[in-house]
């Protein structure tokens, strides 16, 4: 070969320069690009600088390459030798520059790496984080479902035992540490008789009648954890009292200390007033039954003693003393045969007559004969006779003798404070079916003590030679013998008022006659 | 002791006395002759092929997943491969005489004249240096966008 064309190698420098110099500052721009992306990424800040020497580097030698081509085409060597040296120390100086700056590397790869390892870290994290969210999420919304089953759970056992609560006829209350009733239902105010809607505060000592009770009630429960059907006496807002059998249980928090009690009462006062009542009829039946023996084996003798005493009366002249001794005899016989009487009235035994009676015209021919007598003792008689009476069946005679029997008592018994007043009235009970009559007085009224004798034959507060003791009993006998019943209150509780008034009422309730259609019946009555 | 004293504080003065002297001898600006600089330059290379053979060596060490530093890899064996061109073309230009190198008809027409020895056919290739820096900046180019978008994919994730 005689010699080797410098073309090819010179088309190369040039388009090679042209190209080096494209693809230093395309590749500057990416590293522009990641700087500006992640400014705290270390690394793509070296390759920055290693882009901006190489492109300063690929100018410099490229450009030199080219305006050495460009002026020695051009016949301009002579400028060329004298830029030479120029070209060619910028291309050592960015060459030294180049390789220090890769050099430098290291230090740009240790934080690239720390950061590497950070963005590991980061994303495990942020990977465990997802799966705990996840996680959670699916606990969180079985959670959900399990908080809303308990809740739906709690609010059927809640709204179970509130209704209880609620609707229970009994007392229900719950009370803290110092016997403060913090909640009562509403059977509990209406057994004590207060208002729901204005309740004061109540405490166990407000409706405990004795403290005593209430002290054994507190040392039980804190002592034993509960009591059990106790049986005291609770004070009704009015004053009353009524008798209520009471379980508690008591309440200890977590260290034990008592911090209150949770009760159930049961209003024992009807029962007791029905065993009462029970107690009451048996002992009169068997006391009638007696009575009734009794009389019909004294009803005899005393029937020979009256006849052969009035015999021997035929034989005697009235003025001799054996006249006189029979007369006694036959005057004391006649009083024991009324009594015999007024036992088999007791006992229902005597014979009875069956008619209409109107209450109102029977209790004013008794006044007729009766409010002389009264009024002589300053009594004065106050009458409130119903003008739609429902009539009633029975014997005249012997309701007559109850109610001259209870006027009677009414009479005495305020004849030793020298007066009052008697009232009496008639109505329709509220279903119609009874006839009431009640005869007040103003006197002093029954002690409790003796309430549940005074029907008893021969039982009389009267000195002796004033009353036999049958009054009442007579009149008890009587009225039941109408299949009706007697009772009695004494002192008086006005209804409307709620108010004490001193004195005895007796309540006569009959059955009101009844027509073959069952509806009763009323006759004209003359209402007073 | 005070013997060595004495001898150091007299050399002390008399050589600061000798260089004031004799100012011809004491070079205090070394001059720098032509070779310098293709010395400079040659060294230039040699460190420049250092450093890249320490950028490859490292990144091979970090075993970057990612295919980006891979084509720094490329572009660091590349631009080696252009700085030993480089380095042996510069070396080759001196011993071609410029006599070799004929331009009668121009610049465009200049060529080496023969025989061809194993130098100038080494001065020609050498002249072709392009042929390996421009793929070398191609792959620092692909490497530096393939980093670009990576950087850009994980932000949006």
């Amino acid at each position: 070969m005689n010699s080797l064309s410098m073309f090819p190698a010179n088309l190369t420098d040039m388009v090679g320069s042209l190209l080096i110099i494209v693809f230093s500052f395309l590749s500057l721009r990416y590293a522009y690009l990641l700087t500006k992306n992640q400014p705290d990424n270390f690394l793509w800040g070296f390759l920055f600088y290693f882009c901006i020497t190489l492109a300063a580097f690929a100018i410099s030698r490229a450009v030199g390459h080219l305006v050495k081509q460009v002026l020695v085409i051009g016949g301009k060597e002579e400028h060329w030798v004298v830029i030479a040296p120029l070209s060619g120390g910028f291309n050592t100086l960015l060459m030294i520059s180049l390789a220090a700056v890769t050099i430098y590397y290291h230090k740009g790869i240790e934080g690239y790496r720390a950061i590497e390892q950070k963005a590991k870290n980061l994303k495990s994290t942020n990977k465990e984080l997802k799966q705990t969210a996840a996680k959670l999420h699916e606990i969180n919304v079985h959670l959900e479902e399990l908080v809303d089953n308990r809740t739906k759970e709690l609010s059927a056992s809640e709204k179970k035992f509130r209704n209880f609560f609620i609707n229970s006829k009994d007392m229900v209350f719950f009370c803290d540490s110092e016997n403060r009733i913090v909640n009562m239902n509403v059977s509990g105010l209406e057994i004590l008789g207060y208002s729901f809607n204005d309740l004061p505060p109540l405490t166990l000592h407000d409706i405990f009648f004795n403290e005593d009770d209430l002290n054994n009630c507190s040392e039980e429960m804190i002592s034993h954890g509960f009591i059990e059907d106790l049986e005291v006496e609770f004070k009704r807002e009015d004053g009353t009292l009524i008798s209520i059998l009471l379980s508690a249980h008591a309440v200890f928090n977590e260290e034990g200390t008592f911090t209150g009690c949770e009760g159930i009462a049961k209003d024992l006062t009807r029962v007791k007033t029905m065993m009462a009542q029970l107690v009451s009829s048996e002992k009169m039946a068997s006391v009638g039954q007696m009575a009734a023996g009794v009389a019909h084996e004294i009803n005899t003798p005393l029937g020979v003693i009256l006849g052969y005493s009035q015999l021997l009366m035929d034989d005697f002249p009235a003025d001799t003393e054996e006249g006189e001794s029979l007369e006694v005899i036959e005057r004391q016989t006649k009083a024991c045969r009324k009594i015999v009487a007024d036992l088999l009235k007791f006992s229902r035994q005597s014979e009875s007559s069956r008619e209409d009676i109107a209450m109102n015209e029977m209790l004013s021919d008794i006044l007729a004969v009766t409010e002389h007598s009264l009024n002589m003792s300053h009594i004065q008689v106050h009458q409130n006779l119903s003008g739609h009476l429902n009539t009633v069946v029975g014997d005249t005679e012997k309701l007559r003798q109850v109610c001259v029997n209870l006027i009677n008592n009414s009479h005495h018994a305020m004849e030793e404070q020298g007066g009052g007043d008697i009232y009496i009235s008639t109505k329709n009970s509220d279903d119609g079916k009874n006839v009431i009559t009640t005869v007040r007085d103003t006197g002093h009224g029954i002690p409790d003590k003796i309430r549940s004798s005074i029907f008893d034959p021969f039982f009389t507060t009267k000195p002796v030679g004033k009353g036999t003791g049958l009054g009442l009993s007579v009149s008890y006998g009587i009225i039941k013998e109408h299949d009706g019943h007697i009772e009695v209150e004494s002192p008086i509780i006005n209804k409307e008022s709620g108010a004490t008034i001193k004195g005895t009422a007796f309540h006569i309730i009959l059955p009101a006659l009844l027509n073959e259609s069952g509806v009763v019946t009323q006759t004209n009555q003359q209402a007073l | 002791m005070v013997l060595i004293r004495i001898t150091s504080k007299v050399f002390c003065l008399f050589l600061p006395a000798v260089l004031l002297v004799f100012p011809e001898h004491a070079l205090a600006i070394q001059t720098h002759g032509a070779p310098e600089g293709i010395y400079v330059h040659q060294m230039a290379h040699i460190f420049f092929i250092a450093s890249l053979c320490y950028l490859f060596w490292d990144i091979r060490r970090s075993s970057f997943p990612i295919k980006s530093w891979r084509y720094l890899q490329y572009f660091c064996i590349l631009m080696i491969l252009w700085n030993i061109v480089a380095f042996t073309g510069h070396i080759v230009e001196i011993h071609i005489d410029s006599a070799d190198i004929i331009k009668d008809n121009g610049y465009l027409s200049i060529h080496i004249a023969g025989p061809i020895t194993t130098i100038k056919l080494i001065y020609y290739v050498a002249k072709l240096d392009h042929i390996f820096s421009v793929p070398a900046l191609i792959c620092l180019y692909l490497c530096l966008r393939s980093l670009y978008l990576t950087s850009v994919a994980e932000e949006k994730e």
